[in-house]
């Protein structure tokens, strides 16, 4: 957050509970640490100037105090795999941002992220505190670069950028899925060949600074970059486990509606999986094992499960992930895991500070009446990067706009 | 429709027909089979079920409490306390809450199945503005999975609709969701039949983009007006056959037309409107539009501006067939308010329905109907779970013209009985047991009752 904004905000925010740079202290609250602090009751947070910068400590100076009477504070959530900010609806051309014909690996889509679009504030209601936001890609199977953002509506959202690579190799309507492991590996291979070049000989081609693609390919193939490989079937796994083994990537996959069948081969070669929730019905060839039970099975079998909203949720009802990890749990998935699938696994997957409640890390924060994933359950209070936020969305303004009783016509209540 | 109207039309016509057609012994009298693909659902063979200490939502607005229920020869036989009935099977649901079967108004199962390939692409026929003519029933695969898992998720009866390109889709069809061969293993019987009717941007997109009509939302309306027009002076022709048939005359039968059949049969209030329709002025104008022709105009289905127009709405007795929260996915749905349903049904005569339009949350219309009640009540709303049922069970079924027969416990209203682990609003919640006509067609802890379709046998 820009130093310069606080001080203009200051008067404004004074009034206000939290008052951003202020010490704020949380005490009493059943605290979700998902750190192996596991949950505390009656305990206190602390945080200072973006970060979380105690836990229970053994005196409290704080200059705003929020008793939480023992209501559960958790890390705010963290999106996947959606188009957060780069669609507002999808059916206007001119509103969407996330796809190219042309894109492939090096198409980074965050210099058009609208950190205004109504899908931001709507999604704080589900306590969603960052997102990582996927681009569509176009006709390669490089469908370009994922990036990450808070939901703070700012315009400095974007806390980074060239996060993982997102790759599709799952069936198409036209041509061979064994093309694609044939680009892939090509392509790869290429960017080996030319690091193997460079560094026998030292002529002036090999010094040539290196393309944007061959900068993301050299992240890749150090592993620096995670790439993410969207793939349902079991055997597909398989040759991209393959893959990931020959070029020593730093692989996540996603959709995989047939990892129970190879779970355990996900397991040893430790590669984290992002599913949806409540994805159960074949709805290919290449995902007859889609089923409710599939998080907590992959979760017993070792295997590190982050959860994204189901495909047409999307970003436009990313609040919804919340009731998603609910329906995980009552199919079998541990309760700390499914709070860990939507926060801390996300956070460690894509090198994010956030997604725990630690000392050190940044306060995304929620305060919630009770259970977080159950409908009855409220978001009381939302901070993102320490600065309490507001959940109130145009959807509010419009409920309230045909609730209210007005001598007028509807168009004079804003 | 009233039955006296074409009579008088008729002895100014007859005259007419007099001329040509008096002479002669009348021929065979040609009438329409309105029926030709009958139902054949026979209910599953069930005892009877003892169901009790349960906490039982009616669906008609009710809550019991530690309350029996006894399901018998296919329908509910007695609801109360501490029933002295003997049964062939008791069930102890202590803890557990019992519903009536969940209805959902608006599917594409069988017609979209899974899996979503192209060969099974079967739920919109795209060729012409109108297509009154087809019947969806005529396209669904009953061997979809996806009517297993909305089993599992207590789903006893669904409306399968033909898709939305069109301004008239063609017919629906009531589906009872048990496993058979046959479509007509599945239907309903004497549930009328419904006409798919779609406004705005999707006929407009489909044939504007073609270069065709309609190009507009004006173009939509011509669309229909001609289309009522044409079907108007049909059914007058019929009108006109059969009474100088019936006043002893040998008239030539009008013209059979499959298309206009469909359309005689909503102005003949014998099919039901079923109309894709987003925004609050173009609800208005349907309901204008079904007053101009002189019919009903039914049910609106994923009215997203419905709550600018509840009293519109149930002045006009039109049910509200609503998501929760699906938006942005088109302008005509990017004034969503998660509230809808509530204020919708906070209107006095209202017919607010939650839907699902998805083979996904059809799993799970309760936690859909959930979501609107606490986002409602945290709005200041007092909305109840015995409220929010009514919304998926006893207002659907009146969606669809079977609210007679089930979409609430009640003594003698079929056994569509839903029996779930715990409230049925929580996001842990399953449903344990169902029954439809009193027949268990659903158990989760019991595989000789859990459906497997004929597509994943062996695959898995």
């Amino acid at each position: 957050m820009n130093k310069f904004k606080i001080s203009l905000l200051t008067s404004a925010l004074l009034a206000s509970s939290a008052a951003f740079a202020q010490i704020t202290a949380i005490t009493n609250a059943k605290v979700h640490t998902l750190t192996d602090a596991g949950t505390l009751e009656g305990a206190t947070v602390v945080i200072e100037d973006g970060t979380i910068t105690a836990i229970n400590p053994t005196s409290i100076e704080a200059d705003v105090t929020i008793d939480a009477q023992g209501r559960v504070l958790t890390p705010g959530f963290i999106g996947s795999m959606n188009q957060l900010g780069l669609v507002e609806v999808s059916a206007v051309a001119g509103s969407r941002d996330a796809g190219d014909d042309k894109a492939d690996v090096d198409f980074d889509a965050s210099p058009a992220f609208n950190p205004r679009s109504s899908l931001i504030p709507y999604g704080r209601k589900g306590g969603i505190t960052q997102n990582v936001v996927m681009p569509h890609g176009g006709k390669s199977i490089f469908k370009g670069l994922a990036f990450v953002v808070d939901l703070s509506g700012e315009f400095d959202s974007v806390l980074k950028t060239r996060t993982a690579l997102l790759v599709d190799m799952d069936a198409s309507s036209t041509g061979s899925r064994a093309m694609k492991y044939k680009t892939l590996a090509e392509k790869l291979e290429g960017q080996q060949q030319k690091l193997s070049d460079k560094g026998k000989k030292d002529d002036k081609k090999a010094a040539k600074k290196p393309s944007q693609e061959e900068q993301v390919l050299t992240a890749v193939l150090k592993g620096e970059m995670p790439v993410v490989v969207g793939v349902e079937r079991a055997s597909d796994i398989l040759e991209v486990l393959k893959v990931k083994e020959q070029f020593g990537l730093n692989l996540v996959l996603w959709g995989v509606n047939d990892a129970v069948l190879v779970k355990e081969e996900i397991a040893k070669a430790n590669v984290p999986v992002v599913i949806s929730a409540v994805s159960n019905l074949p709805t290919s060839f290449s995902s007859l094992h889609a089923d409710l039970t599939n998080a907590g099975e992959l979760e017993r079998a070792g295997v590190k499960v982050l959860l994204s909203g189901f495909a047409f949720e999307g970003a436009h009802n990313l609040y919804q992930l919340r009731f998603d990890a609910g329906i995980a749990v009552a199919h079998g998935m541990s309760y700390e895991g499914a709070l860990k699938a939507v926060s801390s696994n996300i956070a460690d997957v894509f090198d994010l500070d956030g997604g725990k409640i630690a000392s050190g890390q940044r306060a995304d924060l929620v305060l919630w009446s009770a259970d977080p994933f159950e409908f009855t359950t409220t978001l009381d209070k939302l901070w993102i990067n320490g600065e309490e936020v507001s959940t109130e969305s145009r959807h509010d303004k419009l409920r309230d706009r045909y609730t209210t009783d007005s001598d007028m016509p509807r168009a004079y209540t804003k | 429709m009233q039955k006296f109207k074409p009579t008088a039309i008729v002895l100014a016509l007859s005259t007419v027909l007099l001329g040509c057609q008096d002479k002669g012994p009348q021929k065979e009298k040609v009438t329409i089979d309105k029926n030709p693909y009958p139902s054949t659902y026979q209910p599953h063979s069930s005892g009877s079920t003892l169901i009790t200490n349960a906490t039982v939502l009616t669906g008609t607005g009710e809550l019991l409490e530690d309350t029996d229920v006894l399901l018998k020869d296919g329908k509910i036989s007695q609801v109360g306390k501490d029933l002295s009935a003997q049964a062939d099977v008791t069930i102890d649901a202590q803890g557990k809450w019992v519903t009536p079967g969940i209805i959902d108004v608006h599917s594409h199962l069988g017609a979209y199945p899974s899996p979503s390939v192209e060969s099974h692409a079967d739920g919109n026929e795209i060729t012409k503005p109108n297509t009154a003519q087809v019947w969806v029933e005529h396209s669904v695969w009953p061997q979809d999975p996806g009517f297993n898992r909305a089993r599992e998720g207590g789903i006893t009866t669904l409306q399968i609709l033909p898709g939305s390109a069109n301004l008239f889709g063609g017919r629906s069809v009531t589906l009872k969701n048990v496993p058979s061969p046959t479509m007509q293993g599945m239907k309903f019987p004497d549930a009328p039949y419904g006409l798919k009717m779609a406004c705005g941007e999707n006929p407009k997109r489909v044939y504007g983009g073609k270069g065709v009509a309609p190009y507009t939302r004006m173009g939509n309306m011509a669309g229909y007006r001609a289309a009522w027009a044409e079907a108007s002076e049909y059914k007058q022709a019929w009108e006109q056959y059969d009474a100088a048939y019936a006043a002893g005359l040998n008239p030539d039968a009008p013209k059979r037309d499959i298309r206009l059949d469909t359309l005689r049969g909503v102005l003949d209030g014998e099919i039901l409107i079923h109309n894709h329709c987003y925004k609050a002025e173009e609800m208005a104008m349907m309901i204008d539009l079904s007053k101009e022709f002189n019919y009903h105009s039914g049910t609106f289905h994923h009215g997203i501006e419905a709550y600018k127009v509840a009293d519109l709405l149930a002045e006009n007795g039109n049910c509200a067939a609503l998501w929760p929260d699906w938006w942005g996915f088109k302008m005509e749905a990017y004034d969503m308010v998660p509230e809808n349903v509530a204020i919708v049904d906070a209107v006095k005569n209202s017919c607010a329905v939650v839907h699902s339009d998805s083979d996904t949350t059809i799993q799970r219309l309760n936690h859909e109907a959930a979501k609107i009640m606490n986002t409602a009540n945290q709005a200041g709303f007092s909305l109840k779970e015995q409220d929010a049922i009514k919304w998926i069970t006893y207002n659907a079924a009146k969606s669809l013209g079977i609210e007679e027969k089930t979409g609430s416990v009640k003594q003698g209203k079929q056994a569509d009985i839903v029996i779930w682990d715990r409230n049925p609003f929580s996001v842990y919640s399953k449903a344990e047991t169902v029954y439809i006509d009193g027949a268990k067609v659903y158990d989760r802890f019991d595989e000789k009752y859990q459906a497997v379709s004929d597509f994943m046998l062996g695959q898995r």
